[in-house]
């Protein structure tokens, strides 16, 4: 049984037609299923453990890149299956997943590709894609060793899963994380980056040295400060994906 | 191993990366093909290939399969297989080997020794071996299809 989740901002006027289109096209593919809408009353978290109670077995959420955030901090680890259909063009998860946005998400929802995909958890906070700490100076614990950025500005990023033109051995079906720290250095021709440190890991601590904290930035846009314990979860999220995802 | 004549190690295979820009302190253990650009104080043991790039400064004992030395090493060094040390690596530490290779130019405080016996020999050549062929596996992936 399906349980399709739409979130509060969809009951703009605008959203109408595309959501009429996509219930047309859930039910032409023999997918359809109940219907919650989110609002200030009714919490993604008590639709969700309801609708498991009454017996769904794929929940799909219909929005944006923080309605996904939200979601995945809700199912992952229940015995369900994730579905994403996005509203705006350019969302980054689902473009990782291979999920075309808006009613061409439903045809990949009815091939019912199921992918059980490794998902990052900086303190209790879990992310899909990647998080980011900018200009920060931290130290950053391993198991038996400790890692310091030399350099004053650094990009430090960590990935579950990106683009393959960004981290090319990133994936979210290996079990591992990848750290990358990037010193940003000035050229004539402005900021420029040089080579990289690329350390993959399964759990680290993220500290900084003095009383400051330090932002850091989901994909999803959830912000978190320092100090961090950053693991990775491994297979906890069964989710569908498309055939142009940027995995195996 | 990452020199022109060696096998070098492809971006596929590569798992770990210390930048010029990082300072590493601890027991590093890594089970990938592991490149160093900057500084490790401690000790550095991978189960694979291993480069010292030539401004890198480690100051550990080091334990690799195979290794490319071209930076400064501080600390005693044992590897399984071969050992290339390029013109521009200084070592201070003990070197033990079953294949090694230096180029002129390089400065070398220490023993150097070699075990003995066909069987370590083999098992340098074997694991030599090993490393050519996933190389050659990798480059022939790699080769564009002519039309």
């Amino acid at each position: 049984m399906y349980l399709y989740i739409y979130d509060s901002f969809l009951s703009d006027k605008k959203y109408t037609d595309l959501l009429s289109q996509i219930e047309k096209r859930v039910t032409d593919l023999g997918i359809k299923g109940r219907i919650a809408r989110l609002s200030i009353l009714k919490n993604m978290k008590e639709l969700i453990t309801d609708g498991i109670k009454s017996g769904v077995q794929t929940v799909v959420v219909i929005g944006n890149v923080q309605t996904f955030a939200k979601v995945i901090n809700i199912v992952a680890g229940l015995d369900v299956v994730l579905g994403l259909i996005p509203v705006e063009n350019d969302n980054k998860i689902a473009k990782m997943l291979g999920v075309p946005p808006k009613v061409l998400a439903c045809d990949i929802l009815a091939s019912r590709i199921i992918k059980k995909i490794d998902l990052g958890l900086i303190n209790n906070h879990y992310f899909m894609g990647q998080a980011e700490l900018n200009n920060a100076s931290v130290l950053i614990e391993y198991d038996g060793y400790s890692v310091r950025p030399t350099t004053v500005n650094n990009n430090i990023t960590i990935y579950n899963f990106a683009d393959r033109s960004v981290a090319p051995n990133s994936s979210p079906v290996d079990g591992v994380l990848e750290l990358v720290i990037t010193p940003i250095k000035s050229g004539v021709f402005g900021k420029k980056n040089v080579v990289g440190t690329v350390l993959p890991f399964s759990k680290i601590k993220i500290s900084t040295e003095g009383e400051d904290q330090v932002s850091i930035l989901t994909d999803e846009q959830v912000i978190m400060k320092t100090p961090a314990e950053v693991s990775v979860a491994p297979q906890k999220l069964r989710v569908i994906v498309g055939p142009e995802r940027c995995f195996e | 191993m990452f020199g022109k004549n060696q096998p070098v190690v492809s971006s596929k295979n590569i798992e770990t990366i210390i930048g010029p820009s990082v300072k590493v302190e601890g027991d590093f253990k890594g089970e990938g093909d592991l490149i160093i650009e900057g500084m490790l104080v401690g000790n550095l043991t991978t189960k694979n290939n291993l480069k010292i790039g030539q401004g890198a400064v480690v100051e550990a004992t080091v334990k690799a399969n195979n290794a490319f030395i071209a930076g400064r090493v501080k600390g005693n060094i044992t590897i399984k297989g071969k050992l290339d040390i390029t013109g521009s690596a200084v070592i201070v530490g003990d070197i033990k080997a079953a294949m090694l290779s230096i180029e002129s130019g390089a400065l070398i405080q220490g023993n150097v020794s070699m075990p003995s016996g066909e069987a370590a020999h083999e098992e340098a050549r074997t694991s030599v071996k090993k490393d050519s062929r996933k190389n050659e596996i990798e480059s022939s992936e790699e080769l564009p299809l002519e039309s």
